[in-house]
């Protein structure tokens, strides 16, 4: 474990002991309150001069505290700020927190220190209305422009219920369709004219290489890409509101849908964060249950990629075949859970059945012929030279642009760096199991596909293991507060059934505290942040999913390229824009 | 018997019978004549709708074998009418145009396309002596193909300019200079043929190949070079993977017809599966032999010309669709690239290998 | 002479004739009912920013340049190739007709490797 004591003691010799001030979380990350006015000291000291330095910035929100009752030891005020650091080079993490005070309260950019901060500070004035000053442009980023108030505000209503019936006559259509014209005055663009050697492309959102509705604008100069912007939000569904009228248990189906393509991979960072408030240990079959499914769904994740970048070059078939074998993975979790792409299967303390009898005949089937298959396409698809040449150096990532822009999993393994949350920092069990990581050279277009290819023969790996190792014992915890209880036990005594009739009726009463559950998912990392009022629902929920500063590096990347190379490197992102969105 | 001595017995009598009437035997010569050209030219159209009709759905049956699936089975027995309902579907859709292109280039587009792809027909050598502009081809039937060619992408810019898109503009840009540059190696390689068959006249090359499957210019070494030149160049002339960029789907939406509906949509696919079995046949006809049969001439087995070579060219458009559904897409510059620095430099050599084969008498 | 391509007049007529006629059909038969939103340039769904209708990017310009000198080359070299088997068979002419081609060909490949060297044949600078 990295030295906690000894980040904090180097950050309160250089800004004294009052200027930090600790508090303690149940997730055990080093968490730190700095005065608004000290925080950009604080944090560039902490990316350059505190060893180990903490390069990349993981996160970045707000929680609005107003209405919160359970906050013991922490320095008033009304919103709070929190900065979420990693250091990859030290396994380390780091939580700074700023306290805010008034209704449009204002705090000062981190852009300059991470490029990738400048969406998340977007999304703080969108979500919470906090001013950012000195951001190069702010302005909403999942909301679209014309709506009032800032959804993640504790007045801001969470149902339609709530509001006045949605109307949209056609005037007022007219008038909401203007707002969302790009106006390339804002961006410092020349205005767009029959005299203008630069054409302005809207490339999205629907266009069929975009994965989604994302909405790429391009300055193109002939087929050049001069500069793009990404405009998100299409997919905006309100994930982290949903989260706090949602009961602990309830929610779980809602994390499923963030990235889509990643199921029951999803459940994972959110049950363990509230594992963590809740002090559940988890029995080791359940462990391996989950295991087993996340992996499999990383599987299942990473053929949808690797089919839909063969098509996205123009190469019309690997897809069909990917999909052929998705649907046997898929087929598997059905057996399993009854559902497909969207379980909902784990649970707080465990997952929610055993696994049903001829699982291992299942498994063992699909584990040989997927070994055969990704052999072949290999040779279809990765060493194809037409492949190659359209990938090979297309969109290249270094190192320390990777983790600068805060890019995680794959993108980041295919820079050359092995850093997998799996084996750094092993969560849920995966220190029982043997795998290696994959990693790229360059960190161009082909080596991401080359990662995900890897880690599919390493997903199959731990699978087998799964397979040979699966511990006996209960699925799920006996804890009280797992939900809902084992149905063997509610039978049987009558505080069980209690228990069971609490938590299903009303939900469980987590515990207040914060705590971060986190995941090595299909596209990156994951966290769940929770917020814990002592309530049965949470404070705050905050997602921070992988694809959103993946697809932020996007204009980056293909300044300089062409058209097809946009495409190439979008599909490389590997991104869902529902995660995106969330 | 062969096309043309049909040909000539029905024009024996048709004289006769307007010689019987009292006209003319200058005119009624004259009558005939473009009845004959009439006839030809309705044969050549029936060919494209008949080529577009079975292509789409062999297309659809062969991606479908290709990825594991069964393609179109619902209309008729196996799918096989399959085509016949698009077209009615087609012809049922409504036509969007969009309010600020310009109608008219919007609508000459496909028909130019389409009029301008079945032009090369009257030179293609059907059987022996059943080319419809014999004449034509016997002075410069390789130039006039060569010429007509390459007219499409007029279609396909008018089109593309036409629709005031920006999608469609980029993609007929595309399309013109990718159409342009492959031009050139397609040139070379047949400037090879002809070196090979003296002669200018597509007919004549068939002649030239005269004999069994041994005679035929695919097996001699020297024209190694130019069938894969022809080949590459020849898909690329027709837009297709892995030169399918002025369409690439995922990169420009749809590419130049973007913008185009119903029957205009139609109307470019039917062209561009024209020009799919034009490139074919003329293939068969520079390398294959064209309508001989493999087992030596007179044919043994005494089937038509024009079964040998619709087979042949039926071979290539399988080989063709094969490559599409196999391989990914090149990007414009280096689609561009092998163009200019691989294709044309390969097209000289392949010009002086053929010079020095014949200054060593091999050929 | 110009009976010769009656044949090709013809084509061309029934090929226009086949277009047109597909068009009239399909509009009898097809249904009619445009509103603006229909009728609007597709741009993935948005606004489009700015006409489409505007300059292009000139290295296009220099492809078609030397596109257009070396399909001139070839319709000069096509007479030549369909005699060169004769030429160079008959005695006195010897080697003479290929050299004179080849120095032809020699300039212009002096031409195309020029504008290679000086990138002109790269799509993109």
């Amino acid at each position: 474990m990295p030295d906690q004591e000894g980040i904090l003691a180097q950050l309160k010799q250089r800004f004294g002991p009052d200027g930090i001030v600790r508090q303690l979380t149940a997730d055990g990350i080093l968490t730190v309150w700095v005065p608004p006015e000290q925080v950009r000291a604080v944090l560039s000291s902490l990316r350059d001069d505190v060893s180990p330095p903490f390069r990349m910035l993981y996160d970045l929100t707000a929680v609005d505290e107003r209405q919160r009752q359970v906050r013991p030891d922490q320095p008033p005020g009304d919103f709070t700020v929190v900065y979420r650091l990693l250091s990859l080079e030290g396994n380390a993490d780091c939580r700074v927190k700023v306290a805010l005070t008034g209704e449009t309260p204002a705090i000062g950019t981190v852009t300059d220190l991470w490029p990738n901060a400048a969406w998340y500070e977007c999304e703080l004035w969108d979500m919470f209305g906090i001013r950012v000053e000195g951001h190069p442009h702010l302005r909403r980023l999942l909301m679209p422009p014309w709506w009032e108030g800032h959804p993640l505000r504790k007045e801001h209503p969470a149902r339609a219920t709530e509001m006045a019936p949605f109307r949209l006559p056609e005037e007022r259509m007219a008038l909401l369709q203007e707002t969302l014209e790009f106006r390339p005055e804002d961006w410092g663009w020349p205005p767009p004219g029959p005299d203008q050697d630069d054409l302005y492309l809207n490339l999205g959102p629907h266009h069929p290489g975009t994965h989604g509705v994302l909405r790429v604008i391009c300055r193109v100069c002939g087929e050049t890409i001069r500069d793009a912007i990404c405009d998100i939000g299409f997919h905006h569904r309100g994930a982290e509101k949903m989260g706090e009228r949602q009961s602990w248990h309830t929610y779980i189906p809602y994390t499923d849908r963030v990235d889509y393509l990643g199921g029951a991979m999803n459940n994972l960072p959110y049950v363990l964060a509230v594992e963590h408030l809740a002090g559940i240990e988890v029995p080791e079959r359940a462990q391996v249950i989950r295991i087993l499914l996340a992996e499999l769904f990383r599987i299942i994740s990473h053929l949808v990629f690797m089919g839909t970048f063969a098509q996205d070059v123009g190469m019309m078939s690997p897809v069909f075949y990917m999909f052929t074998d998705r649907e046997r993975a898929l087929d598997i979790v059905e057996n399993i859970t009854g559902a497909r792409m969207h379980p909902s299967w784990f649970r707080i303390g465990g997952v929610a059945q055993d696994l049903p009898k001829g699982w291992e005949q299942l498994l063992g089937d699909f584990i040989e012929l997927l070994e055969r298959r990704l052999n072949e396409y290999e040779q279809a698809v990765l060493r194809n030279r037409i492949f190659r040449a359209r990938t090979v150096g297309v969109g290249a990532l270094d190192v320390g642009t990777a983790i600068a822009w805060g890019a995680t999993g794959p993108m980041l393994r295919s820079t050359g760096l092995a850093w997998d949350l799996r084996r750094q920092r092993p969560y849920g069990g995966y220190d029982q199991f043997e795998f290696d990581i994959p990693i790229g050279k360059q960190g161009d277009c082909y080596d991401r596909a080359v990662v995900h290819m890897e880690e599919m023969r390493q997903s199959l790996r731990i699978l087998r293991q799964c397979l040979q190792n699966m511990p006996a014992g209960p699925y799920k915890s006996d804890h009280p507060l797992a939900t809902p209880p084992r149905r063997a036990q509610t039978l049987r005594d009558i505080e069980t059934l209690i228990h069971h009739f609490l938590s299903v009726s009303w939900g469980p009463v987590i515990p207040p505290g914060e705590a971060e559950g986190r995941v090595e998912g299909t596209k990156g990392l994951y966290s769940y942040y929770l917020v814990s009022d002592g309530g049965t629902m949470s404070y705050r929920t905050r997602i921070r999913a992988a694809s959103f500063p993946h697809v932020q590096m996007l204009p980056m990347l293909c300044r300089g390229l062409m058209v097809a190379d946009l495409i190439a490197i979008l599909a490389s992102l590997d991104f869902v824009l529902a995660d995106v969105d969330r | 018997m062969s096309i043309h001595t049909i040909g000539v017995i029905i024009k024996d009598w048709l004289i006769g019978l307007l010689a019987g009437w009292g006209v003319p035997v200058e005119l009624s010569r004259l009558l005939i004549e473009v009845l004959t050209w009439a006839v030809g030219a309705a044969l050549c159209i029936i060919a494209i709708m008949l080529a577009a009709l079975v292509f789409i759905y062999l297309e659809r049956k062969v991606s479908g074998y290709i990825q594991s699936r069964l393609g179109p089975t619902r209309c008729g027995p196996v799918g096989i009418l399959q085509s016949f309902v698009d077209v009615i579907k087609l012809l049922l859709k409504e036509d969007i145009v969009p309010a600020e292109a310009d109608r008219v280039l919007h609508t000459i587009g496909p028909i130019l396309f389409l009029a301008v792809s079945a032009l090369a027909y009257v030179v293609v050598p059907w059987d022996e002596g059943g080319t419809v502009a014999g004449k034509v081809d016997a002075g410069v039937g390789v130039l006039f193909m060569a010429a007509v060619g390459s007219m499409g992408l007029i279609g396909i810019v008018v089109g593309g300019w036409g629709s005031n898109n920006k999608w469609s503009l980029l993609g007929a840009i595309r399309g013109a200079a990718q159409m342009v540059s492959y031009e050139i190696p397609m040139l070379l390689a047949l400037m090879c043929v002809v070196l090979q068959a003296e002669t200018l006249s597509l007919a004549g090359i068939v002649e030239d190949q005269k004999g069994s499957i041994i005679a035929w210019n695919f097996l001699r070494p020297w024209m190694w070079l130019p069938v894969v030149l022809f080949l590459i160049s020849g898909v690329a002339e027709i837009n297709r993977t892995p030169f399918d960029i002025p369409e690439a789907e995922s990169e420009l939406v749809s590419g130049f017809h973007t913008e185009y509906t119903g029957m205009k949509f139609a109307l470019f696919f039917l062209a561009e599966y024209g020009n799919l079995l034009l490139v074919a046949l003329i293939f068969s006809v520079l390398f294959l032999g064209g309508w001989l049969s493999p087992f030596g001439y007179p044919d043994p087995l005494r089937l038509p010309g024009i079964i040998w070579l619709l087979a042949k060219s039926l071979l290539i458009v399988l080989i063709v669709m094969w490559v599409r559904w196999t391989l990914p897409r090149l990007r414009v510059d280096q689609l561009m690239g092998l163009a200019w620095k691989l294709m044309i430099p390969a097209g000289f050599v392949a010009l002086g290998v053929m010079c020095a084969v014949i200054m060593l008498g091999w050929a | 002479m110009a009976l010769e391509y009656g044949p090709v007049a013809v084509l061309l007529t029934f090929g226009v004739a086949l277009g047109v006629a597909a068009m009239v059909t399909a509009w009898l038969l097809r249904p009619s009912d445009p509103y603006a939103a229909k009728q609007a340039v597709y741009e993935c769904g948005m606004e489009p920013i700015g006409p489409a209708w505007s300059q292009f990017y000139a290295r296009y310009y220099l492809i078609a340049l030397v596109f257009v000198v070396f399909d001139v080359e070839a319709i000069f070299l096509f007479p030549w190739a369909a005699v060169f088997k004769q030429l160079s068979a008959a005695t006195a002419m010897g080697a003479v007709p290929l050299v004179e081609v080849a120095v032809f060909i020699v300039i212009l490949l002096i031409g195309l490797a020029y504008a290679w060297r000086k990138g002109d044949l790269e799509w993109t600078r």
